[in-house]
């Protein structure tokens, strides 16, 4: 009886999911579309004559941005936990005079319209000499990430029992020993969920790719789809085949990671 | 406040009461001093944890911020940009967007558009988030499955959505052309363009919904299900008098997040349908954008006055959900 | 705190350290390779110079690119191209401002923005030669008898139709001479079962582009977007949306989607540009010139990018910047890289002694007005954005050709004062 249950609530499921990721299935059809069928009314359901010319294109064209997006999205998960994993610690258990003001600062900070932030970078990193960078992308993708990653990991520390940080400074260690050793390893959860979020953030920006990498040599998979639009035409196989492409990565690294997310950012650390 | 438990504890397991009390008081006062004497230390240790964020929250918000007030103050032209000079102007940019016959429209969309959003995403979010709870075979991999749109460009995402909504090649007009629906204009009509970035935009928020509240639910321990299944209560009322009350403060972290991202939604509809036709999908981002940057002749510092506008609408949802917070906390 | 969680700990920080170690040596190495990148306009022996143009899908491999390495090899120079969404030129230049590149070709209506600006220089200042270029297409870079840049190349716009479906439907190409004759024949054409005509009426600058040859052939004159010129072209437009003679999603499509429309063989006619000369051909389409609203050919707009020399601190590279400039404009190697006309005269002999077939663009080129002429300049900017809302108004159903025109107009002239 159990088993049956079971089972049909795996279909519901497989159908839900399939809803959902039906823009995907459409994405890969256009991709295969000959490109005299592309605006046929009705559209082919099935690619019925699949043409692989986007692919070609892709697989041979857009490899080396690729790898810049997945360099861009590590890096840019490094900077983000450096920067937003002790300050939360510092928000959640230290308890600092002017804490509040600060995460209320944060919340706002996330409130700036990426085309401004993108304007005001231009000018900062122009004067610092790391346009066109790698660097400078991995930087500015962190502004949309570590606001983000300090609300998460404060949610997520001030759960840690008072008990062990207690524990840890009667065994003599300070502020930093104790975040390293004891909160650092427990919160492990947070830290692969905010690097998720951080990491699909990096991967799918586009305004500060576009605004501070127009010109330089290594540039993230979102600039690279634009080869395949000129100024009067678009070639449609090769930009689907782009994102199908671009998909798989990330698509990997959430099936991987699926096991971390399962284990949740707000979860206890210790499972009395 | 753990330690002076700690020390309550391990003198009262000693002697009598009295006595206990005595040591107590011995035992906690050079304590108290010397929490005293550290407290400026351990504020200054809790500052060094911030500091980094605290220099890049400058360097990296505070100027682009500045920037954007100083554009909107003033007259910029595209000259400026070059020669440097824009006469001061007060608060002219801000009169004028306020005063323009596209402010009205905008503001009603961009409510609609921001309300429904979160509304709806957090609705489906919340509800596939009970239903993966379930445990079922599968279930772990689907979740992630439902993840994948998250990866996808926005450039990406927005031009499929344009491809199915197409009105005369797109798949859904045909699939409900097949049901008998007559064609609808998703993208080409005032009345539908709005329900077409809609449907997009809460297609890509949902997996965002999902993640967060499922973390949630997952911190809701075991014995409060067990103690409840106990009293007889069935799945809704678990849900409505357990579950929901439980997971308040994951909810409200997850709507105000989804509000300040929301406002900010600009590639989806840019895409998609340019704010239009005429303005019956611009919301204060796009118009925003539109103005600096979308037309033939930029007019900046306008732009910048509306983009302005959009942080304080934020700002002011951002305090009311400190004051609910602080309510909540009290309760 | 027992042995065995101190254990978990201590496992679990070394595989957190080890993790966190290797993204951060990543990222290292990543920003170390990435920040060789070289700056613009060093100051190396030949000189090295920045081209920005707005082809990032034509990629080393091209034949653009390869007539501007050809002129570099020319010059003794290396040029380093740098390629952007046409749609963001006028963003990037402006957030480039402190910083601009030696040459930027720039889609011809933005030239007058970016010269008012101040970004651009004269041909006085930097000394090009535009004796040779053809009046009508060089106009769109003139503000005040001051020229800020050269064509490239020049397209514009005409009437594609698929012959087939114009054989099938019994329509005589040679009947389609005015609005009226149009009409009728995409009334035969959708009673034969087949689509009419396709074209781009999409909320941007290509909207007003293909609106164009259709307000002036109407007679209609951009400084005044209600007349009843204005009227009369807006509602043919109106009327083929709503009598089915025009799909719904010519709303949204661009001038590329149109012609993926045109491409299912499912449409008889299709407005599009020069550009697609080399598909029509190999699909067997044929062109005439847009008819005006009485008969003959309405004038249609030109497009395609000027070579401009933005604002430089080192006035002496304007020197070398200005050969580049010639050297891409003279003959047809740069037009045709392109899939432009040639801008001078030699260069459209050129191409049409290379293939006969291109006199039917050279012509229309030759008819063409640009969108910035009449002295419009920088105004153009802002009635266009007022004209193609008003097209987007009006086949929408927001509002009537009247009234949408009408608020254009007022709406214009607000901004203009």
């Amino acid at each position: 009886m159990r088993n049956n249950r079971s089972l049909v609530t795996t279909v519901v499921g497989v159908i839900l999911t399939a809803i959902m990721l039906f823009p995907l299935y459409w994405m890969i059809n256009v991709s295969l579309t000959q490109p005299t069928e592309l605006r046929k009314d009705p559209p082919n359901l099935f690619p019925v004559n699949p043409n692989f010319e986007g692919y070609t294109r892709v697989l041979g064209e857009q490899l080396p941005y690729l790898g810049t997006s997945l360099l861009i999205g590590l890096g840019t998960v490094a900077v983000t936990l450096v920067l937003s994993a002790p300050a939360a610690y510092a928000l959640a258990k230290l308890r600092p005079r002017g804490g509040t003001t600060l995460s209320f600062v944060l919340l706002t900070a996330q409130m700036i319209p990426g085309i401004i932030m993108a304007m005001g970078f231009y000018l900062i990193f122009n004067s610092w000499g790391i346009l066109d960078s790698v660097g400078g992308l991995i930087l500015a993708d962190s502004t949309l990430a570590v606001p983000f990653g300090v609300l998460i990991f404060t949610a997520f520390m001030s759960g840690i029992p008072d008990d062990l940080i207690a524990a840890a400074k009667i065994d003599g260690a300070g502020a930093w020993r104790t975040f390293r050793s004891i909160v650092l390893p427990v919160s492990r959860n947070s830290v692969v969920t905010v690097s998720l979020f951080t990491f699909l953030w990096a991967w799918s920006d586009f305004i500060f790719a576009s605004t501070l990498d127009r010109g330089g040599d290594l540039q993230p998979i979102t600039m690279g789809i634009y080869r395949y639009i000129g100024n009067n035409t678009q070639d449609w196989n090769a930009i689907m085949a782009t994102a199908v492409v671009a998909s798989i990565p990330a698509a990997v690294l959430l099936v991987v990671a699926q096991r971390y997310v399962a284990a949740g950012v707000t979860a206890g650390a210790i499972k009395d | 406040m753990s330690v002076i438990k700690t020390v309550d504890r391990s003198t009262a397991r000693g002697s009598a009461r009295e006595a206990a009390s005595a040591s107590m008081d011995a035992a906690s006062r050079p304590l108290r001093d010397k929490r005293r004497g550290q407290g400026a230390k351990a504020q200054l240790v809790a500052w060094a944890f911030l500091a980094p964020v605290v220099v890049y929250l400058v360097l990296f918000y505070a100027y682009p911020l500045y920037r954007n007030l100083d554009l909107s103050f003033r007259d910029y032209t595209l000259r400026s940009f070059i020669d440097g000079t824009a006469d001061f102007v007060g608060f002219d940019n801000y009169v004028e967007v306020l005063t323009s016959s596209t402010f009205g429209p905008a503001i009603l969309n961009t409510a609609v558009f921001t309300l429904v959003s979160i509304a709806v995403q957090f609705v489906i979010g919340l509800a596939l988030a009970v239903f993966f709870f379930r445990k079922f075979p599968l279930s772990s991999t689907l979740r992630a499955l439902f993840l994948v749109p998250w990866l996808l460009p926005l450039l990406v995402s927005a031009s499929v959505w344009a491809w199915m909504l197409n009105s005369d090649s797109g798949v859904i007009n045909s699939l409900l052309g097949a049901v008998g629906v007559p064609q609808i204009n998703w993208l080409t009509s005032p009345q539908w363009a709005m329900v077409s970035v809609l449907i997009a935009n809460i297609w890509i928020g949902i997996p965002f919904n999902l993640v967060l509240l499922y973390s949630g639910l997952q911190n809701i321990p075991d014995e409060v299900y067990e103690a409840a299944a106990l009293d007889g209560a069935n799945a809704w009322q678990v849900f409505r008098r357990i579950t929901f009350p439980l997971l308040r403060p994951v909810s409200a972290i997850t709507l105000l997040l989804g509000l300040v991202y929301t406002l900010k939604v600009f590639d989806i509809i840019w895409i998609m349908t340019r704010g239009g036709p005429g303005n019956s999908s611009t919301t204060l981002a796009i118009w925003s954008y539109r103005l600096g940057f979308g037309s033939g002749s930029p007019e900046l510092s306008p732009a910048a006055a509306v983009a302005n506008l959009l942080i304080l609408l934020a700002f002011a949802f951002g305090i009311v959900y400190i004051r609910l917070q602080s309510r909540m906390a009290r309760a | 705190m027992q042995y065995s969680e101190r254990n978990i700990v201590i496992t679990t920080t070394h595989r957190v350290r080890a993790g966190a170690a290797l993204l951060l040596a990543t990222a290292f190495v990543g920003t170390l390779a990435a920040c060789s990148t070289p700056t613009p306009g060093g100051d190396t022996a030949g000189g090295s110079y920045t081209l920005w143009d707005p082809y990032p899908d034509r990629d080393a491999s091209s034949t653009w690119a390869k007539a501007i390495d050809a002129c570099a090899a020319d010059l003794g120079i290396t040029i380093e191209r740098n390629s952007g969404n046409t749609g963001d030129t006028v963003k990037d230049m402006t957030t480039a401002a402190a910083n601009l590149p030696d040459i930027a070709m720039v889609d011809n209506p933005k030239v007058s923005t970016l010269a008012d600006a101040g970004l651009l220089t004269t041909a006085a200042e930097n000394g090009l030669d535009v004796s040779n270029i053809e009046p009508n297409i060089l106009s769109a870079g003139e503000i005040d008898d001051d020229v800020y840049g050269v064509p490239v190349g020049a397209n514009t716009l005409g009437l594609y139709y698929n012959p087939a479906v114009l054989e099938a439907a019994g329509v005589d190409i040679a009947s389609v001479t005015d609005y009226a004759s149009l009409t009728a024949a995409l009334e035969k054409i959708v009673a034969s079962g087949k689509k009419g005509i396709t074209f781009s009426a999409v909320g941007t600058e290509e909207g007003s582009f293909q609106f164009l040859p259709w307000f002036w052939g109407a007679g209609a004159d951009l400084t005044e977007l209600d007349s009843s010129e204005a009227e009369a072209a807006l509602q043919l437009w109106t009327d083929w949306v709503t009598k089915g003679y025009a799909p719904n999603s010519v709303i949204s499509n661009t001038q590329g989607t149109s012609w993926d429309e045109f491409l299912t063989g499912d449409f008889g006619f299709a407005e599009n540009g020069s550009w697609f000369k080399s598909a029509a051909d190999d699909a067997g389409y044929l062109s005439i010139q847009v008819p005006g609203i009485d008969g003959g050919a309405a004038p249609a707009p030109t497009g395609g990018e000027f070579i401009t020399i933005p604002v430089q601190k080192d006035t002496s590279r304007y020197a070398t910047s200005t050969k580049i400039v010639e050297c891409l404009s003279d003959g047809s190697a740069g037009a045709d890289a392109l899939g432009y006309v040639a801008p001078t005269a030699d260069g459209q002999a050129a191409q049409l002694a290379a293939d006969s077939s291109l006199e039917f663009w050279i012509g229309a080129v030759g008819d063409a007005k640009p969108r910035t002429a009449d002295n419009l300049g920088i105004s153009y900017g802002v009635i266009s954005e007022q004209l193609y809302t008003a097209v987007q108004n009006a086949l929408s159903g927001a509002a009537s050709p009247a009234d949408a025109l009408k608020d254009a107009q007022a709406a214009a002239a607000e901004k203009l004062k």
